[in-house]
């Protein structure tokens, strides 16, 4: 499986409290952003992020509910860049909440940026762009 | 005809682009040369050359009384840019959960 931005942190929660830390909005706001959440599937919310004016990113973060288990696993899609008609970043976030001993492993990755997996790999390895091939191949675990 | 600016995701997003990126990453390449791979028109092939080069994935350069593209680093800086710029935001996000969570333990 490829993968790419990941985090994994492990809480002495179960995951039933930390479910409510991604699923309900007031608890969500208190540490990722201000958000409209629904955890209903086909709900559409946004979020704000910092903008990041070199690249035409306004901050505004489009996302719709893609999938629910409850207390398991949850995933949104991630869109954003120029404009809500025309996002350049077309990505999905994906949190599995997997039980341990008495807390919850919690692990995030972000993916799906359009165009990156198959053709930037053999790019940067061919022109032996070796310290950018390194680090987002790490990060995207293409090796 | 106008041509919209692309950012780095947008750029590769598109097929025939990729495959340019990829026939250059073996050699550099005149626009002819190039277009021929391609079945579509040879002014939309430019135009996807054009797109390219202003994102910074290619340079064009004079070479005799040919124009030939060649790859650049610039354009790919900006996708590891981008990731950098995510993988930061969540490592920081999921920091701030911990902090949260580890106080509302504390105060059980």
């Amino acid at each position: 499986m490829q993968k790419e931005i990941k985090h994994q942190f492990t809480f002495s929660q179960s995951p039933e409290v930390v479910w409510e830390y991604l699923t309900k909005p007031e608890l969500l706001a208190q540490w990722l952003m201000p958000n409209d959440f629904k955890p209903i599937v086909g709900h559409k919310f946004q979020l704000s992020a910092k903008p990041k004016l070199k690249f035409d990113f306004d901050g505004k973060i489009y996302c719709e509910v893609l999938e629910i288990v409850p207390y398991k696993r949850l995933v949104y899609s991630w869109k954003g860049g120029l404009s809500k008609e025309n996002p350049s970043l077309n990505s999905i976030v994906i949190w599995t909440l997997t039980p341990n001993d008495n807390g919850t492993i919690l692990t995030l990755e972000h993916k799906g940026f359009k165009g990156m997996k198959n053709y930037l790999a053999y790019i940067i390895m061919n022109k032996g762009w070796v310290k950018i091939g390194k680090r987002l191949f790490k990060q995207l675990n293409l090796g | 005809m106008a041509i919209p600016t692309l950012d780095a995701f947008q750029v590769i997003a598109d097929p025939s682009r990729r495959q340019i990126l990829q026939l250059l990453s073996k050699d550099s390449l005149t626009i002819n040369s190039l277009a021929e791979n391609f079945e579509i028109s040879r002014p939309a092939v430019s135009k996807h050359i054009k797109v390219l080069n202003d994102a910074g994935f290619i340079s064009i350069q004079n070479i005799g009384r040919e124009r030939y593209c060649i790859l650049k680093q610039d354009g790919f800086k900006e996708l590891q840019e981008w990731i950098d710029y995510f993988d930061g935001f969540w490592f920081s996000k999921l920091k701030k959960l911990e902090i949260l969570l580890n106080k509302k333990a504390n105060n059980k």
